[in-house]
């Protein structure tokens, strides 16, 4: 039995800082029912669109590799009747996970207030850019905005030039969010588990980023003149790391306990494959700088962070192994809509005439009513 | 009804967790292992850390506070308590299988001579690696920066045409990290509800690879891997008149930032599309970069804002000591520390029910019992 398999979660995660989150609560045998809409679908279906064909909402591969192990329904969240059916899918629920723009679900009448009157033992996550609570509560961000913002861009760089982002294909702030949520979530639901009573959980992605500058932060606070900046792949307390060029054109990392002059020519004149290979024997750090088809071709390597769905699909596997294990995939992404009619139907009892009204009101869907994108 | 107590008890409280420093480690896993435990101890979790003789390394590592002491040791270790053990002596190895009786859950690494030990005790193991199972690699030698080379993510930052490029900080340990606090808050549901909790085995290898799965898929759907893009970019790094700033837009954004810039010549067709855009980066990047010039990054985000661009200014860690949303929101705790004076550090980027978790200090060496 896996340690969640008797915890419901409604999910309104978009992208990834939403989304993954409720997957690693899967991961961990919730039941998870992803809420979108025709009117408003996860971007990442609209992101990935592969082509113009008929269904291309359902094919996005980034949306595939995020929500596999998920069930799919679409419920207008602007209309009454929507709101109305969300509401009582809440009451059968342990935990909401959400990352819209703040107050948006609270318009909906389905915020934290909402829910929990009806459900006290609810475990609400409210993930957004800079949290529930202060001046900049409204601010919009995307990825890299908050490489910037948290500090991370600005001790990242060539030595000495401009500060970095990791960039659109990294969005690194949005990729750490989920491993920190979940392991809170989770707590959250211990403590419902034990005292009947749920909590509000309020995420600031951008305070998630800047924690990973703990000992700057704290360091710059007590020596406010500390020279901090880009030092490209040096590391302070390290002797010497960088990366280097080898005789195929392919660049390799190394960490040194003491300086060595003459790593670039040594790596200069080798093959990548046989410079790391020497220099892991000499019993230092060393690795190629694998791009996304190194690690694709290499099973090894990826342990259990891959998984294919049982269409063939590549899709996410797990961060980390449970019991020896990673996972299998019991169900690949949910097309927009796919489990509507079965949800409502086991968790609030409808029949096919209340189901047929919703569809014909324009309440549920399994198609995008946004137009050309 | 709950008792009034019951509010202010911590959500972890009734588990009790041991950290194992064991001799011989690399210092990427033991900052992975210690963030993972620190985030258990701010949230009420009695952690018991075990250091060898001469304490946990990581007191001896930069950076420092102007007092000497390790600020990345205090980050990493607040809220534990310290005891010194020998685990090469026979008391010390008696004494941590006592201990291990007493805790539900062990967190510690690969390569410790404990590590077998540790793997079949009643506490649940949550074990630091630095490579899958499947490399069979435990005494290979590692670094944080060849485990983001390994992961893909070092060739996703900088210029196309020369070396690429480490994230600041710490962030092939403290992802794994955070890894590592989700498992071991995974292992201790289960217990709690008396099932067979899972062992939990994290390595640094796997949490950057799942970190930069865009790499991946992106090689998976076209063939090509996405990689560092610099000036080739759509979101690039611009001098403002006190810093710098990310421009960083979303496709259905595109409008909203071209009427922020208001220069007319971005009507042009050209820039219509994102694939356009790609194609006149260099021109574009002509036309938007003066409107930031004569900016503070304060005016250029609440300009943007205003219009609902996420442009992103770029702050330093000393800067973000006066961020007004992180003042409002107390994220950064006042904590008294009996030899270092006042530290100013993060807390848990949570707030549960409006609560923060304020930090304790880390643990002193405790002199008196190196010869246990």
């Amino acid at each position: 039995m896996k340690a969640l398999a008797d915890v419901r979660v409604l999910d309104f995660g978009l992208l990834t800082a939403g989304a993954n989150t409720s997957a690693m609560l899967a991961d961990l045998g919730a039941d998870v029912i992803k809420i979108e809409s025709g009117a408003y679908l996860d971007p990442f279906r609209v992101v990935g669109k592969p082509d113009n064909n008929d269904g291309w909402w359902n094919r996005s591969p980034q949306f595939r590799f995020t929500n596999r192990n998920k069930r799919g329904v679409a419920l207008n969240l602007k209309a009454p009747e929507g709101q109305r059916v969300i509401r009582e899918l809440a009451a059968h629920c342990d935990v909401v996970v959400e990352n819209f723009r703040r107050g948006v679900l609270d318009r909906a009448g389905l915020g934290y207030k909402d829910l929990s009157a009806a459900n006290p033992r609810l475990v609400f996550a409210a993930i957004s850019s800079q949290g529930d609570t202060g001046p900049e509560r409204m601010n919009v961000s995307f990825g890299s905005t908050l490489d910037a913002t948290s500090g991370i861009a600005s001790l990242t760089g060539y030595e000495g030039e401009e500060p970095r982002i990791s960039g659109m294909d990294v969005n690194y702030p949005d990729q750490i969010v989920s491993l920190f949520a979940t392991g809170i979530v989770i707590t959250a639901v211990m403590e419902a588990r034990r005292t009947g009573r749920g909590a509000f959980l309020d995420f600031s992605q951008r305070e998630v980023a800047s924690f990973t500058l703990g000992e700057e932060i704290l360091a710059a606070s007590a020596d406010p003149a500390r020279a901090t900046g880009r030092c490209g792949n040096r590391a302070e307390g390290i002797a010497q790391q960088d990366a280097y060029r080898c005789k195929d054109g392919r660049w390799i990392a190394v960490t040194l306990d003491r300086p060595d002059d003459t790593l670039e020519a040594f790596c200069a004149g080798l093959g990548s494959t046989a410079a790391v290979t020497s220099l892991l024997a000499r019993g230092i750090a060393a690795a190629p700088c694998n791009d996304g088809n190194d690690l694709l071709h290499n099973t090894a390597l990826q342990g259990v962070t891959l998984v294919r769905d049982e269409r063939g699909g590549l899709v996410k596997g797990l961060p980390y192994r449970l019991g020896g294990k990673g996972i299998s995939i019991e169900r690949p992404g949910p097309d927009l809509g796919q489990h509507t009619r079965e949800v409502l139907r086991e968790l609030l009892g409808y029949d096919d005439a209340q189901l047929k009204k919703l569809a014909e009101a324009g309440v549920t869907s399994t198609a995008p009513t946004i137009g050309e994108i | 009804m709950q008792k009034m107590s019951d509010d202010n008890a911590l959500p972890l409280a009734r588990f009790t967790i041991l950290e194992v420093n064991d001799t011989n480690v690399p210092l990427c896993l033991r900052l992975a292992t210690s963030l993972a435990a620190k985030i258990a101890a701010d949230l009420g979790a009695s952690v018991l850390k075990i250091e060898p003789p001469g304490g946990d390394p990581v007191r001896r590592t930069p950076p420092f506070l102007p007092q000497g002491e390790s600020a990345l040791f205090q980050f990493l270790n607040t809220s534990k308590r310290s005891l010194v053990l020998d685990l090469a002596s026979d008391a010390g190895h008696s004494a941590l299988r006592d201990l291990l009786g007493k805790a539900d859950a062990v967190l510690f690494e690969e390569p410790a001579a404990s590590a077998s030990l540790l793997r079949t005790a009643r506490a649940t193991p949550i074990e630091i690696a630095a490579f899958p199972v499947e490399m069979n690699a435990a005494s290979r030698p590692v670094s944080e920066f060849a485990i983001l080379a390994l992961g893909g993510l070092l060739h996703m930052v900088g210029e196309p045409a020369r070396k690429p490029l480490r994230l600041g900080g710490h962030q092939a340990s403290y992802a794994a990290g955070l890894t590592a606090f989700t498992g071991l808050a995974a292992a201790l549901a289960a217990r709690d509800a008396g099932q067979t909790a899972p062992d939990v085995r994290v390595s640094l290898a796997e949490v950057m690879q799942w970190v930069n799965w865009k790499a991946v898929s992106g090689a998976d759907a076209s063939g090509v891997s996405p990689g560092r893009e610099g000036g080739n970019s759509e979101f690039q790094i611009v001098p403002c008149r006190d810093g710098h700033v990310a421009v960083v837009y979303t496709v259905t954004q595109w409008p909203a930032t071209r009427a922020l810039i208001g220069d007319p010549r971005l009507a042009d067709a050209k820039f219509n599309t994102r694939a356009g855009r790609r194609q006149n980066i260099a021109e574009l990047y002509e036309i938007i970069t003066p409107w930031f010039a004569d900016k503070t990054r304060a005016e250029i985000q609440q300009t943007a804002q205003a219009k609902g661009v996420p442009f992103g200014p770029i702050f330093s860690p000393t800067e973000l000591l006066q961020t007004e949303q992180y003042v409002a929101r107390d994220f950064l705790a006042d904590m008294a520390h009996p030899t270092q004076g006042t530290l100013r550090l993060p807390q848990l980027p949570v707030q549960w029910n409006g609560r923060s978790f304020a930090p304790r200090p880390a643990p002193e060496l405790p002199v008196s019992e190196l010869a246990a």
